[in-house]
């Protein structure tokens, strides 16, 4: 393998990508810009949309309320974007404003259970509601939030009638400590969000620059004209690699960058001026050697992935339809990490793509566990090998370089099965 | 001894069609190509040209024969075989992004022209095909007769002994069409090995030093327009094909 010659192609095709308007927008421009814009106008969004729905009284009827807690109905009447009126109806025509979306909560006093009856004035709250409505779900919380502290109220009325003292009664309160500082709430935000990123990022980095370096040379006709030049098919075929690996991990590292630097920015519309503190700091710095390590793999990985499937087109469309379900397979782990709660197992790490963002979520956090970044590396080490290998195989087959395949990489392989079966 | 730039022996290519099953696209080819010569390959549509010559440029492998370039083998020294050829066809386009100038110095150091001399070949491809006016303009923006120009330049930018042009003048108008079969003529006196295919019988007999008249993979008959003139007793080029693809025909009936 000549390094030079492999240089040479390398940087041939890298010149024309960066020339070429809509690589330079998926590989470069997205994952710097669009990313953090699209978050910030989506979270602008939904704190403007909140902002609407909170104007909005959400109606509470309260039914059978007993003349000892008139004050609960003032309450809900006076609370937050609640409006409350007591229900003359009865409680199954309740249940049917409900549905029909004229009432959002209805709340009815049921006497209450034997025990509970032995408390004069004790009241039992049935709160019903609809669970697919939202704003029914809205009304259902903060009418709980009220009853509860009535509830509250009562009990203590309660202690005092029946004479606790009221340091005695306040051991029994529940005292929530959050350890959690601003630096590791950031973390925990960008640990959800760069893993998910990273591989939406290097798949669609490398995506058009894939089929560009193989059906888009097809369609603009240079691909015979690189099929005749001197240099031997392994080094073209790893040339071209190189280049798709390098956008994809360019993307991804840009993406990484892109987001630390714009958090504050980023959460400015939920978080509001004065909640800007709780935005501080980002990757730690020790991390990034292991998250750029992770991320050129998946690169690497993922741009040989999309080299295979692409090179059977023999135009952009349909190299597209033959790359996309690849490009679904990388992001779809993506999904199943949004969750904080899944665990960086040693079985895990040896899952490709899915280690990656999890070892980069784990960097994030502060903590890189050796076996499974070891373990994590190692296989995507291994992984690229073999599709690496895989794709200048598939790349030297005669009826890939001449574009004869009808039919994507299932064709290919069908074929040859047959083939040898036909030589047998 | 000096070696034969271009030779074939019984060089075949069989594909395989799901539908027709075994296509013999090639049938045992003999021919050679010496320096200063113009061989040009005759036949219709489908008869075997292009298989021919992609076989001689390694883009296919041959099912069976051999092929030499400059006495390189071509399924044994593939890369050798291309580093000492020029292919040209209507589907050999330019990369439209960069410029002719980026084109011909990108051609000339991955065909392994020797570095330090790569810059003057340049300029002096850019001096001899007129390119200097547009030398530095991104490839997509210049017109099909200089698109054609550079095309031809890339051609030759490592200066190599044999050249194929494959079907050249198929997607050209008259004009652009004469002046590449001037330039195709200057280098041939230059003494480049010339492989020149088309289906256009006035291109072959106003250009072509030798012709081999190809029909459903198979050489007919090969020799100077004189030669084939003589052998069959017709005059016109059109009238010697017809007579050697008509007795194919009949014996293949």
């Amino acid at each position: 393998m000549e390094l030079r010659q492999i240089w040479t192609l390398y940087v041939h095709e890298l010149r024309s990508a960066l020339r070429e308007r809509s690589i330079v927008v998926f590989s470069i421009i997205i994952p710097l810009v669009l990313y953090p814009g699209l978050l910030w106008a989506g979270l602008a969004a939904f704190s403007f949309v909140e902002g609407q729905a909170e104007r909005i009284a959400l109606e509470v009827g309260v039914h059978g309320l007993p003349d000892r807690h008139q004050s609960l109905l003032d309450t809900l009447d006076v609370a937050d974007r609640l409006s409350a009126q007591e229900w003359v109806g009865s409680s199954e025509e309740g249940r049917e404003e409900i549905s029909r979306g004229g009432l959002d909560v209805l709340v009815e006093f049921v006497p209450p259970d034997d025990e509970g009856g032995a408390l004069e004035h004790n009241f039992r709250l049935r709160i019903t509601y609809h669970g697919a409505r939202d704003r029914s779900r809205t009304a259902r919380e903060a009418v709980e939030s009220v009853v509860d502290s009535y509830r509250e109220g009562w009990i203590d009325e309660a202690r005092q009638e029946l004479g606790v003292d009221a340091a005695v009664w306040a051991d029994f309160r529940v005292i929530q400590d959050d350890l959690t500082t601003a630096e590791e709430g950031t973390r925990f935000l960008l640990g959800l969000m760069v893993p998910f990123l990273t591989l939406i990022v290097v798949a669609l980095a490398t995506f058009y620059p894939a089929i560009d370096a193989t059906a888009g040379e097809r369609e603009r006709g240079t691909w015979e004209t690189l099929m005749t030049v001197a240099a031997p098919r392994a080094n073209v075929a790893t040339a071209k690699y190189l280049y798709v690996a390098t956008l994809g991990a360019v993307g991804g590292l840009l993406n990484m960058i892109a987001l630390t630097l714009s958090l504050r920015w980023i959460f400015q519309p939920v978080l509001g001026a004065e909640g800007q503190d709780m935005i501080q700091g980002g990757i730690p710095l020790g991390a990034f050697p292991i998250i750029a390590a992770g991320t050129v793999l998946l690169g690497l990985f993922v741009a040989a992935g999309m080299l295979i499937f692409a090179v059977f087109a023999r135009n952009f469309k349909e190299g597209q339809s033959m790359v996309t379900p690849f490009y679904i397979a990388v992001i779809l782990p993506a999904i199943f990490l949004q969750s904080p709660d899944i665990e960086f197992t040693t079985a895990l790490a040896l899952a490709p793509v899915v280690n990656v963002a999890l070892l980069i979520r784990e960097a994030i956090m502060g903590s890189i566990p050796p076996l499974q970044s070891a373990l994590t590396l190692g296989s995507m080490a291994v992984c690229v090998a073999l599709s690496v290998v895989f794709a200048q195989w598939v790349m030297r087959r005669e009826e890939v370089l001449v574009g004869s395949q009808r039919g994507g990489l299932g064709g290919f392989l069908r074929r040859r099965v047959r083939g040898r079966r036909r030589e047998a | 001894m000096s070696v034969v730039p271009v030779r074939t022996e019984a060089l075949s290519k069989v594909f395989y069609d799901e539908s027709r099953g075994e296509v013999r696209a090639v049938d045992s080819v003999d021919i050679t190509c010496s320096p200063g010569e113009i061989f040009g390959l005759l036949g219709a549509n489908g008869a075997g040209k292009t298989t021919t010559l992609r076989m001689l440029s390694t883009v296919l492998r041959p099912t069976s024969g051999q092929a030499w370039l400059m006495g390189h083998e071509v399924r044994d020294a593939p890369e050798r075989v291309r580093e000492n050829l020029g292919f040209y066809s209507a589907s050999t386009a330019l990369y439209p992004k960069i410029t002719p100038r980026e084109t011909l110095r990108f051609f000339a150091r991955v065909n392994r022209y020797p570095r330090r001399r790569i810059e003057a070949r340049v300029d002096e491809l850019i001096e001899r095909f007129s390119l200097e006016s547009y030398a530095d303009t991104r490839v997509e923006k210049l017109s099909g007769g200089m698109k054609q120009k550079v095309s031809i330049a890339r051609t030759v930018a490592h200066d190599p002994p044999v050249l194929i042009f494959d079907e050249p003048t198929v997607a050209l108008d008259v004009l652009n069409a004469i002046e590449l079969r001037e330039i195709i003529a200057r280098l041939r006196s230059e003494g480049k090995a010339i492989l020149f295919s088309t289906h256009v019988m006035s291109e072959a007999e106003q250009l072509c030093d030798r012709i081999g008249i190809i029909h459903h993979g198979a050489i007919l008959a090969t020799g100077t327009l004189d030669q084939l003139r003589e052998a069959t007793g017709r005059h016109y080029l059109e009238e010697v094909f017809v007579h050697y693809a008509g007795m194919r025909g009949k014996i293949g009936t």
